[in-house]
């Protein structure tokens, strides 16, 4: 059944998407002049859209451009130079049907299965401490967020110093308490799980920082009401600190899966994608495409890259969306 | 239900204006994407071809901009530039350190200041040629005189594209003190059968002792590997780009690192990370077959063992064979785009082939006061024996490593271009490699696989 609108409904609603009324009384003799309005009312459209010009040109330059322009690029055999050569999905012929492609996609799921849910984990616990301990709080915030601050190359110039097969420091730990040198990271086992422990290293300490913003968010009151009840700690953590850090622990699982594909300076500097290519990353592997100037390639991997993850990352969002 | 309202309230019109503001900014995007690169129909970029003439000015005036890797060799050729300003006082020279390696590409694809010349590794020359200035007609009054292995290099469909500048001859560097005391003499070492004899008796002096390198970085292992094929004669592709793995010359290289794996002869370590260090300075490591620039290591890496090492020669594939091979090195490109291109070739030519420029690079100078001596001339007349421009150098035992290297670098046979895609073949035939020298391939699987992989996934790609 069609109801009619009440009366002047559609005028009351464009005034208030349009901002404040004009105030009742006496109108000035240029606000009152058709064409005085007309002018007034088409800066009064037009402003907002002027406001938002400068976002919208560098959002066209640095974001939709290069977007579109790497999608043409994806479709061409171009080196850089001269006329590119249309391939049609030739790019993308070749990369799916390429075992180092999924080899690079397999090397950054792996990676990711050893930092994720280690990092989660670790997250909620150091974070909980942090909230509940009182002495020099501020020294171990800092002491969390500084690894993350810390130029990678120089970390990773660290972990190639420690983790050494023969001379290095890990070894030599392992060496006093007569257990063998580990090849940690010139063998295909022990490289990933070497390089892993770095980004653990490098990032935990920014999860650490979400989570605590979530964790403050916990009204404290509920704590009271569970130990009342006679919950206790491991029981508070895990039926109210758990379930409410639910939305920031799944806000760090998507961040940290972008992060995880894109890892592309610690493989680079410490491993350079070896040993076997078992730490050539997705980020690695479309950066060595490029860096031969086989543009085409580079952007139809790129784009592969962008539907992985996008496909992942939407996976974590409708989890989350179920949930709530 | 009021039709103008949707179901989420919107109004059809707000979803009309979204829709057009968003096929607009499509439209837009879309006509923007058309700036890229042309489409043609050509199967591949077309060659390069813009050939530098010798400029004609007496006095030639202008700015440009030169490219250095950063480090020890920038503040020689620093030093070195201003000596080229006191001969073309019209000339400035702006000189600066860049990581050319992710740089160069960008700069050269979007045409945006571009610089006047550029060093360039050699192994990098072929694949940059389509931005490059074609420098045959300006280096033929110099050609025969340049190493040949240097003029291969830069040469891609005949056109040469670098200035040639460094030669890095391969030499073998050993612990002369380690081997004195396993009664072991380097001068016995002719051939690589006689290394694997000598490693073999330095084991037994020494047990437990590795004590030859074997690199564990793939991109360094083919590197190494192209010097032993540059000692041959060979390199992975010919001159028409055919691939040249599947050869008498590889199959003899890999085997004999094989062998020197499945001996246990070898020490797997990446050059100069601590792993090979600690194996140099432990005396567990005395055989280094390596390019000149080794000797950086007891100038400045080595500890325990600094004046104990020397260099010789390399041995020979077969008795009476070539005793060096070329591993890496140099040479100095000239961009089609370049402001000033003439004026840069003035510089180049001055630091390569006057006599003024070369001796400033190599004699002595802030940086190496016994002289440059991690590289030797490409350029023969300067490569004299007889007239060293760097100096016996201290922490080799006082050996006078000019004579040693000028004689190896003459010995380098030419005929090993570099392909446009050897870089990319690092991750096939470096890492066939290093799974050999790891146990898990034979030789041949290494000919066998990395050449079907370079086929389909680079020289056909190209």
């Amino acid at each position: 059944m069609t109801r009619p609108a009440p009366s002047g409904a559609a005028t009351v609603f464009r005034e208030g998407r349009r901002g404040p009324a004009v105030p009742a009384g006496p109108r000035t003799a240029k606000a009152a002049a058709p064409r005085g309005r007309r002018t007034f009312s088409w800066r009064r459209r037009l402003a907002p859209y002027a406001f938002v010009l400068p976002f919208v040109a560098v959002f066209l330059a640095f974001s939709i451009y290069p977007l579109f322009f790497t999608l043409r690029l994806s479709f061409t055999d171009w080196h850089g130079t001269g006329a590119a050569q249309w391939v049609g999905f030739g790019n993308y012929r070749y990369l799916l049907a390429n075992s180092a492609f999924w080899s690079s996609l397999g090397n950054s799921a792996v990676l990711w299965l050893l930092v994720v849910p280690v990092q989660l984990v670790l997250s909620v616990i150091v974070a909980v401490l942090l909230n509940t301990i009182k002495r020099l709080r501020s020294f171990y915030r800092v002491a969390f967020v500084v690894p993350f601050v810390m130029p990678l190359v120089a970390i990773a110039q660290i972990w190639i110093v420690l983790f050494d097969q023969n001379y290095g420091a890990v070894n030599a730990v392992l060496g006093a308490v007569g257990l063998p040198p580990v090849g940690w990271l010139v063998t295909s086992a022990w490289a990933k799980p070497t390089l892993a422990l770095l980004f653990l290293w490098k990032t935990t300490g920014f999860v650490v920082l979400i989570v605590l913003s979530g964790l403050q968010q916990v009204e404290p009151g509920l704590y009271e009401a569970a130990s009342l009840d006679g919950a206790g700690r491991v029981r508070q953590l895990w039926s109210i600190t758990v379930p409410l850090l639910r939305r920031s622990l799944m806000f760090s699982v998507v961040l940290q899966t972008l992060a995880v594909f894109q890892i592309f300076t610690e493989p680079y500097v410490v491993t350079k994608g070896g040993p076997y290519n078992s730490t050539t990353t997705a980020g690695l592997f479309l950066f060595n495409h490029i860096n031969r100037a086989d543009l085409g390639t580079g952007a139809a991997n790129s784009f592969l890259l962008v539907i992985v993850v996008m496909a992942v990352s939407l996976l974590f969002v409708r989890l989350l969306r179920a949930e709530d | 239900m009021n039709p103008t309202l949707g179901r989420n309230g919107r109004s059809a019109r707000s979803f009309a204006r979204r829709g057009t503001a968003i096929a607009a900014a499509a439209v837009l995007a879309a006509g923007l994407s058309a700036c890229g690169p042309d489409i043609g129909s050509a199967s591949g970029p077309a060659a390069g071809g813009a050939m530098l003439e010798v400029p004609a000015n007496a006095s030639p005036k202008g700015e440009i901009t030169i490219w250095d890797r950063s480090g020890d060799l920038f503040k020689v050729f620093d030093a070195a530039i201003r000596k080229f300003t006191e001969k073309y006082p019209g000339i400035t020279v702006h000189h600066e350190a860049v990581d050319i390696d992710s740089k160069l590409q960008n700069t050269l694809i979007t045409g945006t200041d571009v610089p006047d010349g550029v060093f360039l590794d050699d192994a990098k020359v072929g694949g940059y040629v389509e931005h490059l200035y074609n420098l045959k007609d300006v280096l033929a009054p110099y050609t025969k005189d340049i190493a040949k292995q240097k003029v291969d290099v830069n040469t891609v469909n005949g056109g040469i594209y670098g200035v040639p500048f460094d030669l890095d001859p391969g030499l073998l560097f050993y612990n002369a003190k380690a081997l004195s005391a396993a009664g072991i003499d380097p001068n016995g070492i002719k051939t690589y059968d006689d290394l694997l004899a000598a490693a073999k008796k330095y084991q037994q002096y020494k047990p437990g002792a590795k004590p030859i390198h074997l690199e564990q970085n793939a991109f360094n292992s083919q590197l190494q590997l192209e010097m032993y094929a540059s000692q041959l004669g060979t390199s992975l592709a010919g001159a028409d780009g055919q691939l040249r793995l599947n050869s008498a010359p590889y199959q003899q290289i890999l085997t004999w690192l094989d062998t020197v794996q499945k001996d246990g002869l070898g020490t797997r370590a990446e050059y100069l990370k601590p792993s090979d260090v600690g194996a140099l300075d432990s005396g567990d490591e005395v055989f280094y077959p390596w390019a000149i620039w080794f000797d950086y290591a007891p100038q400045q890496q080595l500890t325990a063992t600094k004046g104990d090492w020397r260099a010789m020669a390399l041995p020979a594939w077969s008795d009476g064979g070539a005793r060096s091979g070329a591993m890496g090195g140099s040479s100095f490109v000239i961009p089609k785009d370049a402001k000033n291109p003439q004026l840069s070739w003035l510089l180049y030519q001055f630091l390569t082939f006057d006599q003024a420029g070369y001796t400033a690079v190599y004699g002595p100078n802030e940086v190496y006061p016994g002289g440059t001596n991690t590289s030797i001339p490409a350029y023969q007349p300067a490569a004299d024996p007889a007239k060293p421009l760097f100096q016996p150098i201290d922490a080799m035992g006082g050996q006078d490593l000019w004579q040693t290297a000028v004689e190896a670098g003459r010995q380098i046979p030419g005929g090993a271009p570099i392909p446009v895609w050897w870089d990319g073949a690092v991750d096939y035939l470096g890492t066939d490699l290093q799974k050999m020298l790891d146990g898990s391939m034979t030789p041949q699987q290494v000919i066998d696989q990395a050449g079907k992989d370079i086929q389909t996934n680079l020289i056909e790609r190209k």
